[in-house]
């Protein structure tokens, strides 16, 4: 069991290798093998949605999925979101805009998620981005200004 | 300096024609976060890290018997099983407010276990994977008692009274007896739980007999005093880093036993030790807010104007340990009446010690005192808005003191307008669309200005940016962005230009990020040091030979968008870092504190910055001091199944000055969401059998989600304050959610005709 296997990971479309024990979460993996800290753990029992990351572009909860689990799949993270020109993708742009968040604990996964919800088509009305983005907990309550920032984005983007 | 005068053109924060504080500026911290570049206290990693798992205890009192170690000891990777037996002595430390501590050890590993969840071993291992596998084969053996599981339990009994909670004037018991309207109810609301998104833990290192530690605080000072009494180490010997904090709620304020266990773990392994505590683990590594009920009586004419109050309360707290929540906080300050008896029990019961969570008293107080105003409204045929007008407090009904502000009465005025009010129609069950009951609400809440020295460095660097430094800190309420805002202001600089540095102690002190006072005396602080240092500069600038200004002949100087300047405008507009050069500084500095003249010795200010005791109370010196607002609030009732929704929230709020709008509503919002998930969904269930908080995790103890927010509108009303804080702001984080659940349990009794005086509102008491 704690016999590291070693895993080469696609990260943020760079190819990573490291050596893990198999029962390393891809959250852990991020956070404390590859200095990768904006996922974020906040229940690492799939209930928050802190650590949301894309695999192959959809929303996946990283502390639910082992790393060994995502060998050969396309794995973005906060970090990756943005061009390689170092600027800042849309939904960031409009969460700061919106003050869509307080703490900040749980924005990259709220970001992640945002993006992923439009992506899917699903921030057609305030009640969809709301459903759609109920997995994702905010403690400090910025939901409002959260569906405001995706309600910005997905209506610029249409 | 002498011969200079202080006024520049943007420099006066006090007279609000400021061009930054008050501009509603995204905040300075949000483009670290949204890029996720933000670094959390548990995500340092220094060199040679090991990783710590807590193990708790599954029984509520009792002893353990023996910790069996053995197959833990020898799993792979684990470098120590800490247990009661070889636990490193600690000594007490004294509490926050600073009174000394019992002469006997501190022990955050039970043996006498008092309550379900408590710690009684960790393990420490090269990673966390091998030290969650080896807590996982530690096995416990009890010698259980009887548990008493809450206040509800005959055995838990009446409780001890808390006589400095205790408020009298007039006769209120032999008002109450005489009045025409009566009405007397009580009131409860179960345990809640802070949850923080962010979970507490933190990162422990010692390098002789120094200590860092990297740990999320609400009050770096007053955890580093906890931590050097408990390891017998210096107090600056202690460093606290926590520039980010991902939510607190009151539940970060203080050190905790998993920070002793932690820090005693690093010692005996002589590396760095990261503990991070597990989300359920949270429900009881430290408190959340009691349960408590209240009963209150309401005396009034027919007219529904008060005549009396009787108020008595409870709360649990632990077995050996004194949590008061302040069941009459709002009772004795809302509204006016000749008479009011309030009283305060606190029931010991096998729980964590609670703690505070977001407006400790006034929360739960409100849900009393603004349900009961509302039962008197539909008792004596009154509009539930009028009630509450014609009750008005002109001054503090207790304190029988001014106000400094109160402007509640425009609170409701614009709330009642926004929300249209005027076109509710009174009776219960009488609005409705469908399968649904409409229900329209109301309720006041209130928060008092609660008052510590602050103390701030100013630096006016060579390429003319300042910096700002406090080890206070920004848990999302906006310490970065206003204190900027404060510094460019008195300065005459942009905002851009000034960098904050917060949440270190190696910084100026600072007291608890608490009680919702830290903006208005760091922003007091912030102005007072950046003024002087302007001073300095302008000085420098009218005398130093070296400088533009030395034949000028001016008296004084003006300092405008990053240049300095002859005040009406004639000679050179000479920007800071030109003027810094040619008088050949590096820099200016200066450092300020806003502690009285009397109180400024070094015991002064330890005591100032590491416990409460020199909290300024709301109602000390000429004024009572509070923060007002008045929520509105709309629900929907589904006819069959009893299933309430919030659909509209309308809140006139009066924080006095608001320094940045943007941010201070988000608080607001923010406070308002909180209590919609008290007033509908939170609720610690405790399974009476075993004495433990069953739905200890985030799916099953349910907080508010994005899906059960409405629009919520936010409308400030307040006006500078001078006698509040220098700068006329009042408190703002913890006002938003004082009141919501009464005006929610309110608008569902307009809705159904149901009267819900228990929290949360669930669907099986509306059936």
């Amino acid at each position: 069991m704690t016999q590291p296997i070693t895993l080469t990971l696609d990260i943020n479309g760079r190819t990573r290798t490291v050596a893990l024990e198999p029962r390393v979460t891809l959250l852990d993996a991020l956070r404390d093998h590859l200095a990768l800290n904006g996922t974020k753990k906040g229940c690492d029992q799939g209930q928050c949605g802190a650590c949301t990351v894309h695999v192959d572009g959809a929303r996946v909860l990283a502390c639910l999925t082992l790393a060994a689990q995502v060998e050969g799949r396309q794995i973005t993270t906060i970090e990756g979101l943005a061009g390689a020109d170092g600027g800042v993708h849309p939904v960031q742009t409009a969460f700061l805009e919106r003050d869509a968040f307080q703490c900040g604990y749980c924005t990259p996964g709220q970001i992640m998620s945002a993006v992923a919800c439009i992506r899917e088509g699903h921030a057609g009305s305030d009640a969809e981005i709301r459903e759609y983005m109920s997995g994702n907990l905010c403690r400090c309550g910025a939901y409002p200004h959260i569906v405001a920032a995706v309600r910005d984005v997905a209506g610029a983007a249409s | 300096m002498t011969g200079t005068d202080t006024k520049t053109k943007h420099g006066d924060a006090s007279d609000g024609s400021s061009n930054s504080l008050g501009a509603r500026l995204s905040r300075f911290d949000g483009p670290d976060k949204i890029r996720g570049a933000a670094r959390y206290a548990l995500e340092n990693h220094p060199a040679n890290l090991a990783h710590a798992v807590i193990v708790q205890s599954t029984i509520a009192a009792g002893t353990v018997r023996a910790i069996d170690v053995a197959a833990a000891q020898v799993a792979p990777g684990v470098l120590l099983v800490l247990t009661p037996d070889n636990a490193l002595h600690l000594d007490s430390a004294s509490n926050w407010l600073g009174a000394p501590p019992p002469d006997a050890p501190y022990l955050p590993l039970a043996r006498t276990v008092t309550f379900n969840g408590q710690h009684v071993a960790a393990v420490v291992a090269e990673t966390l994977e091998q030290a969650i596998e080896a807590a996982s084969l530690i096995r416990i053996t009890y010698d259980a008692t009887d548990a008493i599981p809450d206040f509800d339990d005959p055995r838990a009994g009446e409780g001890q009274p808390m006589d400095p909670m205790k408020i009298d004037w007039g006769d209120a018991e032999t008002a109450f007896a005489a009045a025409p309207v009566r009405i007397e109810e009580t009131y409860r609301t179960p345990r809640e739980y802070n949850v923080p998104l962010e979970p507490h833990g933190l990162v422990a290192q010692w390098d002789g007999d120094a200590l860092t530690i990297w740990e999320p605080s609400q009050w770096i000072d007053g955890m580093a005093r906890t931590y050097a009494e408990w390891f017998a180490i210096p107090f600056d010997k202690v460093r606290i880093v926590s520039p980010y904090v991902g939510g607190g709620f009151g539940s970060k304020a203080l050190a905790c036993a998993h920070g002793a266990i932690a820090i005693m773990a690093a010692k005996m392994v002589g590396r760095p030790v990261k503990l991070a505590v597990t989300r359920p683990q949270s429900f009881t590594a430290f408190g959340g807010r009691p349960a408590t009920r209240q009963t209150i009586a309401l005396g009034a004419t027919r007219e529904g104007k008060l005549l009396s109050i009787v108020h008595r309360g409870d709360n649990e707290t632990s077995v050996d340990g004194f949590a008061v929540e302040p069941l009459g906080a709002v009772t004795a300050l809302m509204y006016a009446t000749a008479n009011l008896s309030s009283r305060q029990n606190i029931v010991p019961v096998n729980t964590v010690l609670p703690g505070p969570l977001r407006a400790p008293g006034e929360n739960p107080s409100a849900f009393g005192i603004e349900s009961a105003i509302d039962e008197l409204a539909y008792a004596v045929g009154a509009d539930p808005l009028a009630i509450r007008l014609l009750n008005y407090a002109e001054e503090d009904p207790h304190a029988r003191k001014p106000w400094s502000t109160r402007q509640l009465r425009e609170a409701f005025a614009v709330g009642a307008e926004r929300f249209g009010w005027s076109r509710r129609t009174p009776a219960p069950r009488s609005m409705r669309e469908g399968n649904q009951l409409i229900g329209w609400g109301v309720a006041a809440g209130t928060y008092p200005v609660r008052r510590t020295a602050g103390e701030a460095l100013v630096r006016i660097l060579a390429d003319g940016t300042v910096e700002v430094a406090s080890s206070s800190i920004d848990m999302g309420t906006g310490t970065y962005t206003i204190l900027a805002q404060t510094a460019a202001d008195a300065l005459g600089v942009a905002p851009d230009r000034v960098r904050v540095k917060l949440g270190d102690s190696s910084l100026p002190r600072a007291p608890v990020a608490g009680g919702s006072q830290l903006a208005n005396l760091m922003t007091g602080a912030v102005h007072k040091a950046a003024l002087a240092a302007r001073d300095e500069l302008i000085g420098l600038a009218i005398n130093h030979p070296s400088s533009p200004f030395r034949d000028v002949q001016a008296n004084t100087l003006v300092i405008a968008d990053g240049r300095i300047a002859a005040p009406r405008g004639n000679g050179p507009a000479v920007p800071i870092a030109e003027l810094m050069r040619k008088i050949g500084r590096e820099q200016i500095e200066v450092l300020r504190d806003t502690l009285p003249e009397a109180s400024r010795s070094d015991e002064d200010r330890y005591k100032n910055f590491t416990t409460v005791a020199t909290m300024r109370s709301p109602t000390d010196g000429d004024y009572s001091l509070h923060s007002w607002c008045a929520h509105f609030v709309e629900v929907r009732v589904d006819a069959d199944f009893g299933t309430v929704r919030v659909s509209r929230v309308v809140s006139g709020i009066d924080s006095g000055r608001v320094y940045n709008p943007k941010l201070a509503e988000s608080q607001w919002q923010g406070g308002i969401i909180m209590g919609i998930g008290q007033a509908l969904l939170e609720e610690g269930i405790v399974d009476r059998r075993h004495a433990r908080v069953v739905n200890n995790n985030l799916a099953d103890y349910l907080i508010a989600t994005n899906a059960d927010i409405p629009d919520i509108e936010v409308i400030s009303v307040g006006i500078p304050d001078p006698h509040a804080s220098a700068l006329g702001g009042k408190a703002v984080g913890e006002l938003g959610i004082v009141g919501v659940a009464p005006a929610i349990a309110n608008a569902v009794y307009h809705a159904t005709g149901r009267r819900i005086r228990e929290l949360p509102i669930t669907l099986d008491k509306l059936m």
